[in-house]
């Protein structure tokens, strides 16, 4: 069956494609083409090989950081969205009056700057940092836990702490359009526990939580200040501190940093596609 | 929030952003009328590229107002930015560039087209530059001056004195187990390179074949273990610093220690006895085809007389260059370099070059080897 766009919604949608197309679209297309281009000292010579490309794929650092950029971008997902989905049931269903007022709580953490958020991690996770200063008051521990901060769990602790109230909005948004109704009549017809969220309310909030997984999952992998700022030794490069390296300072290469953001991009969308399959099939299982 | 702290968290920080609106402002408050000038065919705009608070906006301010001139700032995050923008269709609409010294010597080594010649009758307040500084290697061509500097410094080890007497001899020796979770890096390929190649006794640390360079980055693993981690900036390093994460700064700022002392903290510097370290220095030049060039003379030289020079390295917490500004420099400030090293040419900071070519020499690995080099260091 096609689906014919009400009349004038082709209209409607020009303003915001025409932004897209000017301010997204091509420099995206400038940035594809310069990915095949060389660099040659402090100049950007126009060319046309695939060695960015070929660097990229054949060099076992690239493949090393974009394999532990995936793993970070799904374990902080795989993390955040079920926390969210969680959050979002009881704002609700649970704490239905005071929905609203949870909600507008949990945004209040975005209305503070982005760098002042990881710094505030830093503050809770640090050496002397509020969790090693109760732990210790508490006698549960002798020394600060050094660990805590500067290392991959940091990267992954401040990024879902970052991420949580955005991928709480998408399912928070599709779970209001849910009807209490429909979980009484399947509670009704037996399903209770995890079978009620299986069948009935997650097939229904799937877009929700889709987004908030592509929200999630797109901006852990595609984040280069986290790391930089709490990663430490051991956990402090991404991909996207790679890409950043190659456009700024002594030894820059756009060309390279551009063919390594495509590749990146592509690997993003793959396996964004194959996650949100794998959620729709336990969805419907 | 300390607003020189709050900078600190809400900024990409280096060394040029703390204490903004503060020393410098209330020095030129008192001081600043009486430099105001009125040029001739001053007044309309000044296009600024360069780090964040040498655009001087506090200390130059009496200055912009009484000339009816109105700056354009664009501040950097690396070094090549004004460069790349100026190669990206910015030529003709950039008048003052600031940038650092290895910079500098890199684009008129490599014959780049950038810089303007400066005329120097158009700045009398140069004349009074310490002598080390009238016309340093890294802004001096065929008697042809292209830029005049504006503050300098050096990087030293930055420490908790209650925790260590000071650094070792060498970088090399940051390698003993003793040195474990105390020691904090700027994320920075070249200065760090540099050290550890200084220290191995490399002739000339900044020109290494691959072979150093990998001895280099080998004798560099032996220390990976004791570093907590690799600062963003010399500000997040600073804050790792007090919050007492690390308790060993290596090619940290000396000012670190005043920032620190605001938050009740104290730190001490020193450099290793026997590697030292390396010095840095900022200066203001003028892009080809300024579109402003009359406001870009006069601002360059206001900013060189004394009382100007000596506001705005207190407020960039930052050695002066005008050797009749150095008393007039906040005296903590000023205690925290030493300036025997500009008093004559052929200082350190003139001899010393640390930014390795811009492109692999003969034997000798470009600046593009040794970013893969750190990277790889990084990740090991």
């Amino acid at each position: 069956m096609v689906t014919r766009l009400p009349a004038g919604s082709l209209r409607q949608l020009g303003p915001a494609t025409t932004f897209y197309a000017v301010f997204f679209g091509i420099p995206l297309m400038i940035l594809f083409v310069l990915s095949f281009w060389t660099q040659q000292g402090f100049e950007r010579v126009p060319d046309l090989t695939l060695r960015n490309y070929l660097d990229g794929l054949t060099d076992r650092l690239y493949l090393q950081v974009f394999l532990r950029t995936i793993l970070v971008g799904l374990v902080t997902s795989f993390i955040v969205v079920p926390l969210a989905y969680v959050m979002a049931y009881l704002m609700r269903f649970t704490f239905e009056r005071r929905g609203q007022l949870l909600l507008t709580l949990v945004l209040i953490s975005l209305f503070s700057g982005y760098l002042v958020r990881i710094y505030a991690w830093r503050t809770i996770l640090g050496t002397g940092g509020l969790l090693n200063t109760a732990l210790m008051h508490l006698g549960l521990i002798a020394e600060p836990i050094t660990a805590l901060i500067f290392s991959p769990w940091a990267v992954m602790i401040t990024l879902i702490g970052l991420l949580l109230p955005l991928a709480l909005l998408p399912i928070w948004s599709s779970m209001a359009n849910v009807s209490r109704d429909h979980l009484e009549a399947a509670r009704d017809l037996g399903a209770n526990g995890w079978r009620l969220h299986r069948t009935v309310l997650l097939p229904m909030v799937l877009p929700g939580v889709s987004t908030a997984f592509a929200i999630a999952f797109v901006l852990a992998a595609g984040d280069f200040v986290v790391p930089a700022m709490v990663g430490g030794t051991s956990g402090g490069t991404l991909v996207g501190n790679l890409i950043a390296n190659q456009f700024r300072g002594s030894g820059a290469d756009w060309p390279l940093g551009a063919a390594l953001a495509f590749m990146i991009m592509a690997l993003l969308v793959f396996v964004y596609l194959i996650s949100v399959r794998l959620l729709r099939s336990v969805a419907r299982w | 929030m300390d607003d020189r702290i709050r900078t600190l968290y809400d900024a990409r920080l280096d060394r040029r952003t703390f204490l903004q609106g503060t020393a410098g402002a209330v020095a030129l408050s008192v001081l600043g009328p009486r430099l105001v000038t009125r040029g001739q065919s001053l007044g309309g705009q000044l296009n600024f590229i360069g780090y964040d608070g040498e655009d001087a906006r506090n200390v130059a301010k009496p200055f912009f107002e009484a000339n009816g001139i109105q700056v354009n700032p664009t501040f950097i995050a690396d070094a090549f930015e004004p460069l790349t923008r100026f190669q990206t269709g910015g030529r003709g609409q950039m008048d003052i560039v600031s940038d650092n010294k290895d910079f500098m010597r890199a684009v008129l080594d490599g014959g780049v087209e950038f810089f303007m010649p400066l005329d120097l009758t158009r700045i009398p307040n140069a004349a009074g530059l310490f002598e080390g500084l009238k016309t340093p290697s890294w802004l001096y061509r065929d008697g042809v001056t292209y830029g005049i500097p504006l503050i300098w410094g050096d990087e030293p080890c930055v420490f908790d004195p209650a925790v260590w007497d000071g650094p070792p001899a060498r970088y090399t020796d940051f390698a003993d187990p003793s040195w474990a979770g105390a020691l904090v890096l700027v994320d920075d390929p070249i200065a760090n390179t540099w050290l550890w190649a200084t220290s191995l006794g490399f002739e000339q640390p900044n020109r290494l074949t691959q072979a150093q360079l990998d001895q280099t980055i080998d004798e560099m693993l032996k220390t990976k273990p004791n570093v907590v981690t690799f600062a963003a900036t010399l500000g997040d390093q600073a804050d790792v610093l007090i919050r007492g994460d690390a308790t060993m700064a290596v090619g940290g700022w000396a000012y670190q220690i005043l920032i620190a002392r605001e938050k009740g903290v104290t730190l001490s510097s020193a450099s290793p006895a026997t590697d030292g370290t390396f010095f840095w220095s900022d200066a203001y030049s003028i892009a080809l085809d300024a579109p402003n060039l009359d406001n870009a003379y006069a601002f360059i030289d206001f900013m060189m007389s004394p009382e100007a020079n000596a506001a705005i390295a207190s407020e960039l917490g930052s050695a002066c260059t005008i050797e009749a500004a150095l008393p007039l420099v906040d005296p903590l400030v000023a205690a925290l370099y030493p300036y025997d090293e500009v008093r004559a040419p052929g200082g350190v900071l003139d001899t010393q070059v640390v930014s390795p070519p811009t492109e692999d020499d003969g034997d000798i690995v470009g600046v593009a080897r040794w970013q893969e080099a750190w990277q790889r260091f990084k990740l090991s």
